[in-house]
């Protein structure tokens, strides 16, 4: 087999030298040399196919003369790429030259420049035409659950006639019972409810009485400063932990918050602590019956106002 | 045999170029040689590739649902042989996860071996750190229990703080205004599917750039004294790496064996007598947040969201921020300053909490 030739080898022709090798160029399919680059005398890069080569030794000898080889056509580099740039399976296994450059020619078909832009803005094109219709049923699919209506059903906490002493309020337990898209379960919730002094309405209330709104902005729900019973809800408005009334070192009996650590008096407000307002205030209405009832209202927590989540 | 078994060898080399790739990952020169130091990304890999496997072996039994997680996890502790060694095995290795990944980081901190030419590598190990994180977080909550429930439902509402977003990405995370049946569903596909699959492809895009930025190595010794003392990845390094790994492990079924993992009651929002607390990586911020000047809406904003994102900008921005290549400890003396001082700001948070009463 014929001796690869190397990058710098000498060159010579059939009457004289021409140069040195200045790069080999390789067919990626027969995975070998085609063609040698040989740097001339005048600078210029003529591609000389293998063929021509009579031998290799220190040098590579042509079966042509010097002038032929400056017939043979100009190297144009942009015709090709270089190892680096592009993968050839097999490719140095099978060539036996020195680490540099192993030119290889890009496809007659490729060397156009505007058709390649062509080609990716439309494959972008295409893609993004199959792409885009699709964003919006998977953002609607992902967000079905998110944002439903409200339940202003009343739920019932305790009896009117349990509350012997005033301002002391108790968590009372209820079932919920809730239908999230096929499953429904039941589980325990509480709120705290308590029958409250004068001072205690007086403070809660502060003269006037309480209104609940719903999205729209209308009342769908009046407590009436005179009515002696409050429904706190269980949830703590700092970050929404469930908190306890409970005696505290500094404030006596007190609502604590067992994870931030935010009292609230009696009446709902923050004694100490990071909570960022008073404790939530529940519709509260008694039944002919003697019930006292609630509607579960939830508002989010960490805010100074009162933004309704359920 | 052995001559069938190598001509069965060969011929599947000769098409896949196992030899070639093997070699190439193997013979990763380390500069200055293996050391015990450098153990802790491939323990990190190990607990990635446990957690896996617990993971999956969970799930035979585990039905994410919420009318079921809470009994098939029961049922995973109590009936399933073996299955409170497995459960509180992937549980206790999320914990040491986390401890490794503040070890790595500090590390690759301390020795300057984020700086070039290794900066992306350093800025996808932090969005590592954040899905690492993550993942404790979403797991937390499939139990189903008081202690996922609580978390889970205070670790959200602080989420809906965050400016513009917040409530997008609370009901999002929640699949609806509470905690409940879409929660679970969620936290399940994020735990097992999106994060897994996300840190898979970033582990491996981290481990590519680290291998084309090449090892930092030490940050003193000339250049030929570290030619001369390298040594290749196989086999001093990887059996280093097995020593670290087999200690690890042998913590963790400690761990597993002598504090399995016990439910609470099943989740509700009825809180009954159980004080909820984070788990103790979130400790710190969850002593944070109980100060006063953290208190009130704008407060509670900068302590659980404006400060966690700035550190988080800063540790991206880390080899963008120090640039000087110098890499020994005692001439990066703000480095090491903000370094010390973030965590023990982070130790001593925990500690206070450990030591403030609820009264």
């Amino acid at each position: 087999m014929l001796m690869q030739p190397k990058i710098k080898m000498k060159v010579v022709g059939s009457d004289r030298d021409v140069g040195e090798v200045a790069n080999v160029i390789a067919d990626p399919v027969a995975k070998t040399i085609s063609h040698i680059v040989v740097r001339t005398g005048d600078r210029g890069q003529r591609v000389v196919p293998l063929d021509q080569i009579a031998e290799v030794s220190e040098d590579v000898h042509l079966r042509c003369s010097a002038v032929t080889v400056s017939g043979y056509p100009l190297l144009c580099r942009g015709d090709y790429t270089t190892v680096h740039q592009q993968e050839v399976a097999g490719l140095e296994a099978r060539l036996d030259v020195e680490p540099g450059e192993i030119l290889i020619p890009v496809p007659e078909g490729d060397r156009d420049i505007p058709r390649r832009g062509f080609f990716t803005k439309f494959t972008v094109a295409i893609n993004a035409v199959l792409a885009l219709p699709l964003a919006y049923p998977i953002l609607k699919f992902l967000i079905h659950p998110m944002y439903g209506a409200y339940d202003n059903t009343w739920v019932k906490l305790a009896r009117a006639d349990q509350f012997s002493d005033v301002d002391a309020p108790r968590s009372y337990r209820f079932k919920k019972t809730l239908k999230e898209g096929y499953l429904e379960r039941t589980f325990d919730k509480s709120h705290w409810a308590m029958k409250a002094s004068p001072e205690t309405l007086e403070a809660v209330y502060q003269g006037k009485d309480l209104e609940f709104r719903d999205k729209n902005g209308d009342v769908y729900w009046v407590n009436r400063r005179n009515v002696p019973y409050i429904v706190y809800s269980g949830k703590c408005p700092h970050l929404g932990c469930g908190y306890k009334w409970r005696s505290t070192k500094k404030y006596n009996m007190a609502f604590l918050c067992p994870c931030h650590l935010t009292i609230y008096n009696i009446a709902g407000s923050v004694l100490t602590g990071p909570a960022p307002r008073t404790l939530d205030v529940l519709p509260v209405r008694v039944t002919p019956g003697g019930d006292i009832e609630t509607i579960d209202v939830e508002y989010k927590a960490g805010l100074v106002g009162r933004v309704r989540v359920i | 045999m052995s001559r069938i078994a190598k001509q069965i060898f060969d011929w599947v080399d000769e098409r896949a170029g196992l030899r070639e790739l093997s070699d190439k990952m193997l013979n990763e020169p380390m500069p200055g040689g293996s050391r015990y130091a450098y153990v802790f990304g491939s323990i990190l890999v190990y607990i990635f590739v446990i957690q896996l496997v617990t993971g999956i072996l969970l799930m035979f039994y585990y039905a994410p649902t919420a009318d079921h997680a809470y009994e098939s996890t029961q049922y995973i502790i109590n009936n399933v042989e073996y299955g409170w060694f497995i459960l509180s095995f992937h549980f206790w290795s999320s914990s040491v996860m986390v401890v490794m990944v503040v070890i790595h980081m500090s590390q690759v901190f301390l020795w300057g071996a984020y700086k070039k030419p290794s900066e992306l590598v350093w800025v996808v190990g932090t969005v590592l750190f954040v899905l690492v994180v993550a993942m404790g977080f979403t797991g937390y909550l499939l139990p189903w229990d008081q202690r996922s429930f609580w978390a889970t439902t205070v670790g959200i509402e602080i989420a809906d703080k965050v400016p513009l977003i917040g409530d997008f990405i609370g009901q999002f995370l929640r699949g609806g205004p509470t905690t409940g049946a879409h929660t679970i569903n969620r936290f399940f596909v994020l735990h097992v599917m999106i994060l897994p699959l996300a840190i898979m492809g970033l582990a491996t895009l981290h481990i590519y750039l680290f291998r084309k930025a090449g090892p930092a190595g030490p940050y003193k010794g000339t250049h030929g004294e570290l030619t001369r003392t390298s040594e290749y990845f196989f086999p001093r390094q990887v059996y280093k790496d097995s020593v670290a790994i087999g200690i690890v492990f042998l913590i963790t079924c400690a761990l597993a064996f002598y504090e399995p993992v016990e439910l609470l009651q099943e989740a509700t929002p009825e809180p009954g007598d159980y004080n909820p607390i984070p788990e103790w990586y979130f400790l710190f911020i969850f002593q944070m947040l109980r100060y006063e000047m953290f208190s009130g809406e704008w407060g509670q904003i900068i302590g659980s969201i404006v400060i966690p994102m700035a550190f988080m900008i800063w540790l991206v921005a880390i080899p963008f921020i120090f640039r000087n290549p110098e890499r020994r400890l005692w001439k990066r003396k703000l480095g090491i300053a903000t370094w010390a001082l973030i965590l023990f700001a982070v130790a001593w948070l925990t500690y206070d909490f450990s030591i403030t009463e609820v009264h």
